[in-house]
């Protein structure tokens, strides 16, 4: 908690153990972005790392805090057809229009330029037998430091008690500043009610103790949500004690509270296809350029634990990451939502 | 500005009605919103080397059945494509500062259209400082052709007796809350 009372809901991913299924994706999309104007909006996403995400080519958008200046860095808006996606298909007539074997389902929008949440899947890069690619889900990273807050004029955004940052849509006017600045690019627009709108954290859950969707339907036990500031939890254990888990970007200034544990790599493979030990298939630098320097150190350490339970020991960090009890990867939401009573 | 009183049952709501053609248009100067009084750090520094308030002048002309104040803008249309902006007219009325279009001590009323979303009645406190109002007060309706916009904003008469100002946003340019240029002088209807 901070000297002001506010705290600090976080996330840390394990990159290592995401798989890539797009469970997270899915359950947010269910829960909140159904209704109209939303068919391309995916406030959790997993991309294919290296890759252009999305929106396409979101790293080379701009946006964020200029590190010479300390001020605003004006950035692109991402545009439809950049976000890609929400397409209807045919499915009349694949399923009925007596076409069997010859129509298939493809998306109702032209083939060129045709891009979509998760476009670039499994691409990667480098050069087989040495490619390589690892799965990165984003959300709102909730940021300390929100340029879409200070960037709206109507005053549409807040950071709430809790580190949630959340959008009043009856105040937003659909002016899209906030999509400029995000570094993130994680800010969709509403074309139909005219309203830009992002990942609320799940906060009707997380105000009745239940964790956000994308924490508590991963398969995978990746994804861990807490106060970031609550020693002893797993969320702060992985940041702030272990350093292991690392922003995305930092460099943009805004201070985001999604963090990452970066992933470990294969070893490349020589022309021979003998093992080089001493060279990580995914180049480090790319990592740096992710999750800065610390990342170097994070792996180093990620490592050493390895290596001290191959030994036979024990590592606390581990367990932590292998998630044993899956509710610990819940931080203080545990509450089950079937066990909510609706009130309305 | 004279504001010309028209029969119960001319259509001043279609800017293309002939009702208009007895109401004299005056051509208005238009000039940025200063860059300065830009309401947030992100827009004044986005901006610093990016022209706005692109439209120079509108042609502006009011009338009443006496029951709306019926105003209406014609503008050159920028022809530039813009899939994500849309041009947009404001008719600004009350007793303010005009070139920033209000302040927080002293809020306007803006009477929005834009394009593909239809009329707004909007408080405006600054540039872009807009809360929403009753939005039954205020109705519009616009149509392009011939290289121009026309477009009739209305609402109740009894804003007939004070000041008018206009405010054209230029959607290609991607002009939009306080990026807006807006006519230098106030026009008093009488």
């Amino acid at each position: 908690m901070t000297a002001n009372g506010t705290r600090q809901i976080a996330w840390v991913y394990d990159l290592n153990k995401c798989i890539g299924c797009q469970t997270c994706s899915v359950a947010c999309k269910v829960l909140w972005t159904r209704d109209e104007g939303e068919k391309h909006e995916w406030w959790c996403s997993v991309n294919t790392m290296p890759g252009l995400g999305t929106p396409k080519g979101w790293e080379e958008m701009g946006g964020g805090i200029d590190p010479k200046t300390g001020k605003a860095r004006p950035g692109h808006q991402p545009t439809r057809g950049e976000f890609g996606g929400g397409f209807d298909y045919n499915y009349y007539e694949v399923f009925y229009g007596g076409t069997a074997g010859k129509a298939h389902l493809e998306p109702q929008a032209p083939r060129e330029g045709r891009w979509a949440m998760n476009w670039d899947e499994d691409q990667g890069a480098g050069e087989w037998p040495n490619s390589y690619f690892f799965y990165m889900p984003r959300i709102c990273n909730h940021c300390t430091n929100p340029v879409c807050l200070e960037a709206c004029p109507t005053g549409a955004l807040a950071k709430r008690d809790d580190g949630l940052v959340l959008r009043d849509e009856d105040v937003c006017m659909g002016d899209r500043f906030c999509m400029e600045a995000c570094p993130y690019k994680k800010i969709y627009f509403n074309y139909e009610r005219h309203v830009a709108q992002h990942c609320i954290g799940c906060f009707p859950r997380v105000e009745a103790g239940v964790a956000p969707a994308c924490v508590r339907q991963c398969p995978g036990r990746a994804v861990f949500v807490g106060f970031l500031d609550e020693e002893g939890t797993p969320v702060n254990n992985l940041v702030k004690k272990w350093k292991i888990a690392l922003p995305l970007h930092a460099e943009a200034g805004t201070g985001p509270n999604v963090f990452y544990v970066p992933p470990l790599s294969p070893h490349r493979l020589n022309d021979d296809f003998s093992i080089d030990y001493q060279t990580p298939r995914i180049p480090p630098e790319y990592l740096e350029s992710l999750f800065g320097p610390e990342v170097h150190t994070a792996l180093a350490t990620l490592s050493s634990e390895m290596e001290k339970v191959r030994g036979g020991g024990s590592s606390e960090m581990l367990k932590t990451l292998i998630a044993y009890k899956w509710q610990e990867l819940l931080g203080p939401f545990t509450v089950d939502p079937a066990d909510i009573v609706p009130t309305v | 500005m004279k504001v010309a009183t028209v029969n119960a049952g001319a259509d001043l709501a279609d800017p293309a009605s002939q009702a208009w053609n007895g109401v004299t248009a005056e051509a208005v100067a238009l000039a940025p919103v200063p860059l300065a009084a830009q309401p947030t750090e992100y827009i004044r520094e986005a901006w610093a080397n990016r022209a706005y308030g692109k439209t120079a002048e509108a042609r502006v002309a009011a009338a009443t059945d006496g029951k709306k104040l019926y105003v209406r803008v014609e503008w050159a249309d920028d022809p530039a494509p813009n899939a994500e902006f849309q041009d947009a007219v404001g008719a600004v009325l009350g007793d303010g500062p005009l070139d920033t279009l209000g302040s927080a001590a002293s809020p306007l009323a803006l009477w929005y259209w834009e394009n593909g979303r239809g009329a707004l009645n909007l408080v405006s406190k600054g540039p872009g400082v807009v809360t929403k109002a009753d939005a039954s007060a205020v109705s519009g309706t616009g149509a392009s052709g011939g290289g121009k916009w026309a477009v009739v904003i209305s609402g109740p008469a009894s804003a007939s007796k004070g000041k008018l100002g206009v405010a054209v946003w230029n959607g290609s340019n991607e002009e939009r809350a306080g990026l807006a240029a807006v006519s230098r002088n106030w026009l008093p209807l009488e």
